[in-house]
């Protein structure tokens, strides 16, 4: 069996529709179970009394990384067919500032968002007519931008390829920092909880 | 994950604290989720491209000339042969607000708030809600994916610019961190 | 025995750690020694994944991605002559002996489709997994990006979007064509290709601002978020 399924074509458009919707409840699903719905919850990431953004996101990348690692080694997963969002190294730096800006103000970021509207949470429901509000702004700014958004083009580029390391030497060096980052973090977690 | 919300919290294994799942079961449950659409569709989650397409459609509907003369919105409206909303993000999106619905159905935690520290006013709460939502959609736009479709995603393909994106996530958010400090302490 | 004493947690992280450990080894892009998938390549072919559309390498070009390799499989004298814009010469002879790295992008291309597909074929038995080739090869090529052609019927909005693929065609030295200019003469653009057009193809570093074509699928397709 060769995957991934879409790309090999064992189901169709209007199949795929349905998969995102099935997809999309396994994920709300996840992120409510892990108080994602709540923008406090997410806020303490930033003020480290509670880490579990990091936990739960480094937790999730780490399954998910070693789970393609894992199928394509066996040969069922092809990797190449796997779609990477294209580098473009500085609108991504600028990109994560401002969006690591809003996620503090605001007390979401898109995802978790949904989780809060779905939950009742009527900061939520503002934080989403926000994001309208910021597409627009984006929408009606982009001929202006259009030049820093499209700098520094690498195309669609893996960390292996770039600092020429074996992709299982990344893989284990990933899951180490993430082991060491969970019980580093849960130690902060103590220090800061003991302290107030 | 399975395990009954009835239950008081931390009686049961994996249960964290406030009654919310233990974060790296939360984490393995979120991983295969995604592992899932690796494997299926060949491609990760996402969030504000819904959000994208959904304004495209409005917007076309409120001033259609505006819409179709502007770069971006035809991107998201295409060439007409589609519905604007029929995207693979709204469907996921429209699952996502069903998942998080059910999951706090069955803990208990659906019910109407605001979400904010006890320093802080509802309607600042909710300007900076606002706000942050624009900051945040703008950043999105920037880097070609928010914590969904660049961090979580390109993450785990160990996409380059997704690292540079996360790392600068926490940048950005621990240097505001202390400016916000009054609305959520 | 203090295995017991283990927490959830700690046991998660031990078993990722292992997984990690063993995951060192791995190869999931398919190393050098991967046997042949008859079955596999079949439904590659039949699914049409294995190839670039001549306007989508158009459009890497032009924003200067450099994540791909492109291969011109023709011989050193048609190269010389014309060739896509960043491509390497390797006739087709000489291939088994190009050394890729693994895991490396590879775009094919030569004259139609078929020394390309064959090529695509000979990399696939080399076990690199991720070639492509391009779409009709050089006459794809032609026809898509240099020489354009627009129905003579087109609707506004066809002109409209028309109007950055003529942009695309005039950056690599090409002509756009509107329907009945092209029914006119056959093939009018053709003798452009032995022309010295292409060698003074404009450097290929940062695209023009503003004269840059975007994306030139006319639905942009947004896979990340």
């Amino acid at each position: 069996m060769m995957t991934p399924l879409y790309k090999y074509g064992f189901f169709g458009d209007e199949m795929s529709l349905i998969v995102a919707v099935l997809l999309g409840i396994g994920f709300g699903f996840c992120l409510e179970r892990a108080g994602f719905g709540s923008a406090r919850k997410l806020a303490a990431q930033f003020y480290l009394y509670d880490m579990s953004v990091f936990k739960v996101m480094f937790t999730a990348i780490v399954t998910a990384l070693l789970g393609v690692t894992y199928l394509g080694w066996i040969g069922w997963l092809d990797l190449s067919q796997v779609y990477l969002v294209p580098t473009y190294l500085a609108p991504q730096i600028v990109g994560g500032l401002v969006l690591g800006v809003g996620f503090v103000v605001g007390g979401y970021c898109p995802g978790t968002s949904a989780a809060a509207v779905a939950t009742g949470r009527i900061d939520g429901m503002v934080y989403a007519l926000g994001i309208f509000a910021g597409t627009f702004v984006y929408a009606e700014a982009y001929p202006a931008i259009k030049g820093f958004v499209n700098a520094t083009p690498m195309g669609q580029v893996t960390l292996p390829q770039v600092f020429d390391i074996p992709w299982g030497v990344l893989v284990f060096a990933v899951v180490l920092m993430a082991v060491l980052g969970f019980w580093g973090a849960t130690r902060v977690e103590r220090w800061i909880g003991s302290r107030s | 994950m399975s395990a009954s919300p009835i239950e008081p919290a931390g009686t049961r294994p994996g249960a964290g604290p406030g009654g919310y799942a233990n974060p790296y079961v939360a984490g393995i449950g979120l991983g295969l989720v995604l592992l899932g659409a690796f494997v299926i569709m060949g491609r990760g989650l996402g969030a504000s491209g819904a959000f994208s397409s959904t304004l495209a459609w409005l917007v076309n509907l409120v001033a259609p000339a505006h819409a179709q003369a502007n770069e971006y919105f035809q991107g998201y409206l295409g060439d007409g042969s589609t519905h604007p909303l029929k995207a693979w993000l709204v469907f996921e999106v429209i699952g996502v607000l069903t998942g998080a619905l059910l999951s706090g159905l069955l803990a208990g935690r659906v019910h109407f708030a605001i979400e904010k520290g006890p320093r802080a006013t509802a309607a600042l709460r909710l300007a900076c809600a606002f706000l942050g939502g624009m900051l945040m959609a703008f950043g999105a736009h920037l880097a070609r994916g928010c914590t969904s479709g660049q961090a979580l995603t390109g993450g785990a393909l160990l996409n380059v610019g997704s690292w540079a994106f996360m790392i600068m996530v926490f940048v950005g958010g621990y240097a505001a961190a202390w400016f916000m400090r009054w609305q959520w302490r | 025995m203090k295995w017991p004493t283990l927490t959830l947690n700690q046991k998660l992280g031990a078993l990722a750690l292992a997984l990690g450990a063993v995951a060192l080894l791995s190869q999931p892009h398919k190393g050098p020694y991967v046997k042949l998938d008859a079955r596999e390549l079949a439904m590659i072919v039949d699914k049409e994944v294995d190839h670039v559309k001549p306007a989508e390498l158009a459009a890497w070009i032009i924003e200067g991605r450099s994540d791909y390799r492109l291969l011109d499989l023709r011989s050193e004298a048609a190269y010389a002559q014309y060739h896509i814009p960043t491509a390497e010469n390797v006739p087709l002879a000489g291939l088994a002996d190009f050394a890729v790295s693994p895991g490396e992008k590879i775009v094919l291309y030569s004259e139609g489709g078929i020394h390309a597909a064959q090529a695509w074929m000979l990399m696939r038995a080399r076990g690199h997994a991720n070639v492509y080739t391009v779409l009709l090869g050089l006459d794809g090529w032609k026809d898509d990006v240099l020489f354009p052609v627009l129905p003579a019927d087109a609707s506004p909005q066809e002109r409209a979007r028309f109007e950055k693929t003529a942009a695309v065609a005039k950056f690599f030295g090409g002509q756009a064509r509107v329907g009945s200019e092209a029914a006119a003469g056959a093939e009018p653009g053709l003798p452009a290709m032995a022309a010295p057009a292409p060698s003074e193809m404009p450097k290929l570093a940062p695209p023009v601002p503003g004269k840059a074509p975007a994306p030139m699928t006319p639905r942009k397709k947004k896979e990340g978020c």
